[in-house]
């Protein structure tokens, strides 16, 4: 899942007075930012009606089923009608959404939303920060909980010296190698981290 | 005599600690670092210490250097990707700097730089290991440097920091990487000090004690709350507290540790919060000058 936060209203009206041509339609995306409620009906429904009391025309406001995956624009279209009809897209899924769409349509489209990590939900408890898409995935070593993306200085061989009884110095988070010691510890796997691990190889994502 | 010789000597080992300037004038760091003059084996030059922006160590050893003084340069992993530590590594050689302190270095967000990218390419594991194939002649990626470096490597421990265990995972790897000296957090509990010092005695590596002189109750409560991995004992806040003369007692209660852990470290590193004046005072107290 691709976690999403909102842009705040006063950046969306800038970013469609520099960019959009009128009408637009506001998108909103089936899948992850429904899941966490960024880019769902309700989201949608409400932005445009906040964008319609600030005077903008907006065509309409519609779902798609998934922003990031479509077999092509046609039937896409077909689905939404009012994509096809807008000068404009703003769209409230992640940026891989906003610009599959963008591609395919070949219209300007606007990101409603700022995108931050990879993360997961179990319920109504969305976890960020899973994954950091390194390309050498050894998530095994660490109890699958991944020090890449769970520590901020992504440290792989053990904490940094900010880690004090189980907090981040980070503001306000959990360290995630308290967790994986943890965790490792009650398995009787401590072993897993005797051996120094390199540093990420970065060409193996190009 | 090198910092690796002093190392080798048995000495007890006195290093202090000094911050490059917010500018571009080093008269004024100079001046201040010359009261060390004859009071420590190596003077430590911080790296954008908690994460607030300053000139280049390695200018500063330089110029320490040239005025007499060994000096160990602070390299952090936050701010250079592998290509620039090693430049960094190289040039810092090229100037006569020969001792470096590796360390993972305090996330951004801690500094006055707070939206800065963080960089952590490599962490100061394999930031050892990248100097220890350069003194071996090679890059990180084991191909040839034009001729060996030949730097003496420390890193840094927080003795304080809990779970211990969880800290030496870390550390042990160090110590396998070749580090040859440990700088530690400042010590305020000379119990918990001895308890890392009888864990780490087996290594052999040279522990130097981090001590940091208490100035007064307002910045104990400042280091309490924002410097990463620092604890002050309350009994220590209380006595802060009731200092008429907050400065001396931070020195006295500064002289007291030293008392209780000098039998269990190799030395110790003054990091005084302000001036230098009182390192000398400190080290006078403790019959250490």
């Amino acid at each position: 899942m691709i976690i999403t936060r909102p842009k705040t209203i006063e950046e969306i009206l800038t970013m469609l007075e520099k960019f959009a041509p009128s009408p637009i339609c506001v998108v909103g995306c089936g899948i992850c930012a429904r899941k966490i409620q960024t880019g769902g009906e309700t989201q949608v429904t409400s932005l445009v009606d906040e964008l319609r009391s600030h005077g903008l025309d907006v065509l309409d406001g519609k779902m798609v089923k998934h922003a990031c995956s479509a077999t092509s624009w046609d039937e896409l279209s077909e689905e939404v009608p009012a994509l096809a009809q807008a000068s404009a897209l703003l769209v409230l899924s992640c940026g891989a959404g906003v610009s599959l769409l963008g591609r395919i349509s070949g219209k300007p489209v606007l990101p409603g939303l700022d995108t931050t990590s990879i993360g997961g939900a179990l319920g109504d408890d969305i976890s960020e920060g899973l994954c950091s898409m390194c390309g050498e995935c050894d998530v095994a070593i660490y109890a699958g909980l991944c020090p890449k993306s769970g520590c901020p200085k992504s440290q792989v061989n053990g904490p940094c010296g900010g880690s004090s009884d189980g907090d981040c110095e980070v503001g306000g988070r959990k360290c995630i190698w308290a967790r994986i010691f943890e965790t490792l510890d009650s398995r009787g796997l401590l072993a897993l981290l005797d051996d120094t691990r390199p540093p990420v190889c970065h060409d193996r994502r190009l | 005599m090198g910092f690796a010789d002093v190392l080798d000597s048995g000495k007890f080992i006195i290093t202090a600690e000094v911050s490059p300037p917010r500018g571009t004038d080093l008269s004024g760091v100079l001046a201040e670092s010359h009261q060390l003059q004859g009071l420590v084996d190596a003077v430590n030059v911080t790296d954008n210490q908690r994460a607030m922006m300053r000139m280049s160590p390695m200018v500063l050893c330089h110029r320490l250097e040239e005025a007499g003084f060994t000096t160990i340069m602070h390299i952090t992993c936050r701010d250079r990707n592998r290509l620039a530590l090693q430049s960094d590594l190289l040039a810092a050689h090229a100037l006569g700097i020969r001792n470096v302190l590796a360390m993972s270095g305090d996330y951004p967000t801690m500094g006055d730089q707070p939206s800065a990218k963080p960089v952590f390419d490599l962490d100061s594991v394999q930031l050892l290991q990248m100097i220890e194939k350069m003194n071996n002649g090679l890059d990180f990626q084991d191909e040839p440097i034009d001729g060996p470096t030949s730097l003496c490597a420390g890193a840094v421990a927080n003795p304080g920091a809990r779970p211990l265990a969880l800290q030496l995972l870390k550390l042990n790897k160090k110590v396998s990487a070749k580090a040859r000296f440990i700088q530690t957090q400042a010590v305020f509990d000379a119990e918990v000090f001895h308890e890392f010092a009888d864990v780490m005695k087996s290594t052999g590596i040279p522990l130097i004690a981090g001590i940091i002189p208490l100035k007064s109750a307002r910045s104990a409560r400042f280091m309490n709350e924002k410097i990463p991995g620092v604890t002050i004992p309350e009994d220590d806040m209380r006595r802060m507290e009731a200092a008429s003369d907050p400065v001396s007692e931070g020195l006295e209660i500064a002289a007291e540790t030293i008392a209780r852990i000098r039998q269990h470290c190799r030395g110790i590193h003054i990091m005084p919060v302000g001036g230098q004046g009182n390192t000398r005072r400190l080290l006078e107290m403790c019959g250490l000058d």
